[in-house]
């Protein structure tokens, strides 16, 4: 079975679904359930009695064979990620933590600097560090050098569903990588997710584009579909490009005149 | 009374109050949170025998939805 290796963990899917901007924890839940995911992001919040329907654990522990990876979302700087990835620890049982470092709300890129600290510390401590970072070779490499379990290099900006805009950052970081390559946002549909598996990336982290769909459930379901697709054919040796015409047909002549 | 500060504001609980009875108060007790107060995390084992005092910061959190 083509199980995906991370940190330990043999999963079957090679979609991770982020928790975020549903409608509802209803809808959030049934699309966990439709798309297979094994693993799911989630951020730490203060509690209010007032909306509890905000808190997920409940819900999300439900649902048999699911590892929570809580994010660092809202740090500003290493020190504030690694505090939240010790908090978060608690509450989720699990030692992975998404790093995510992103000071400015206008285009949420990942500060690279921050980044590469938090996930250094934290990764000494024995978590299993995902930091989602911009599409940067040399900052993955020293990453996988830190002992991080995976790089998550963004598609896009988060939330633009401009799609695998950074393909060719990308394909570096993958020939590179020793460490699994995850796209991490910016993914709008799926086919864009199966791009990404086919070009070698391990897998992808979806949240907007299946939580602001029409249909969540539907959606998630259409994306492990194209994550899967994407991942046999990456295995089963995609043909290569020509610049000529290479004809599928004889083309000796047998209707001609002889 | 004492004055603490829960989840950045100001609260008044009975003294002598421990983190379990401050949980208790808000419903956060039948719900699985993260403690931290004064900038360490309370473990749940803790809870009942860490007696709050004036001028605490109590953060409770939970997990919420995110990408």
């Amino acid at each position: 079975m083509d199980l995906f290796q991370l940190g330990g963990y043999g999963l079957s899917s090679r979609l991770i679904l982020g928790t975020g901007k549903f409608s509802s924890t209803r809808a959030m839940i049934d699309a966990v359930r439709s798309s297979g995911t094994q693993l799911v992001t989630v951020a730490l919040r203060r509690f209010n009695r007032d909306q509890a329907e905000d808190d997920l654990f409940g819900p999300l522990s439900e649902i048999k064979g699911l590892t929570l990876m809580p994010n660092t979302s809202g740090a500003a700087t290493a020190k504030e990620a690694v505090r939240a990835a010790h908090i978060s620890r608690e509450l989720s049982g699990s030692l992975f933590v998404k790093v995510e470092i992103h000071p400015n709300p206008l285009h949420l890129m990942p500060d690279p600097i921050e980044t590469y600290e938090a996930s250094r510390v934290l990764a000494s401590e024995g978590f299993l560090v995902m930091p989602y970072i911009p599409a940067d070779p040399v900052l993955a490499k020293r990453l996988e050098d830190v002992g991080c379990a995976s790089v998550m290099p963004l598609g896009s900006a988060i939330g633009s569903g401009q799609g695998l805009s950074t393909a060719g950052m990308v394909s570096i970081i993958i020939r590179e990588s020793g460490i699994p390559v995850i796209i991490d946002a910016g993914l709008r549909s799926p086919s864009e997710a199966c791009a990404a598996m086919e070009m070698g990336c391990d897998a992808v982290l979806v949240n907007s584009a299946v939580a602001v769909a029409r249909d969540p459930a539907a959606m998630a379901g259409a994306f492990a579909r194209a994550v899967d697709a994407g991942r046999q054919a990456r295995i089963a040796g995609i043909m290569p490009k020509s610049g000529t015409a290479v004809a599928t047909s004889p083309l000796t002549s047998f209707l001609g005149t002889p | 009374m004492i004055r603490i500060e829960l989840n950045g504001q100001p609260r008044e609980i009975p003294d002598g109050s421990s983190i379990t009875d401050l949980l208790a108060i808000d419903g956060a007790d039948r719900r699985q949170v993260a403690v931290v107060v004064n900038e360490l995390v309370i473990r749940p084992d803790d809870r009942s025998a860490h007696i709050l005092r004036k001028g605490d910061q109590v953060d409770v959190l939970v997990f919420a939805g995110g990408g």
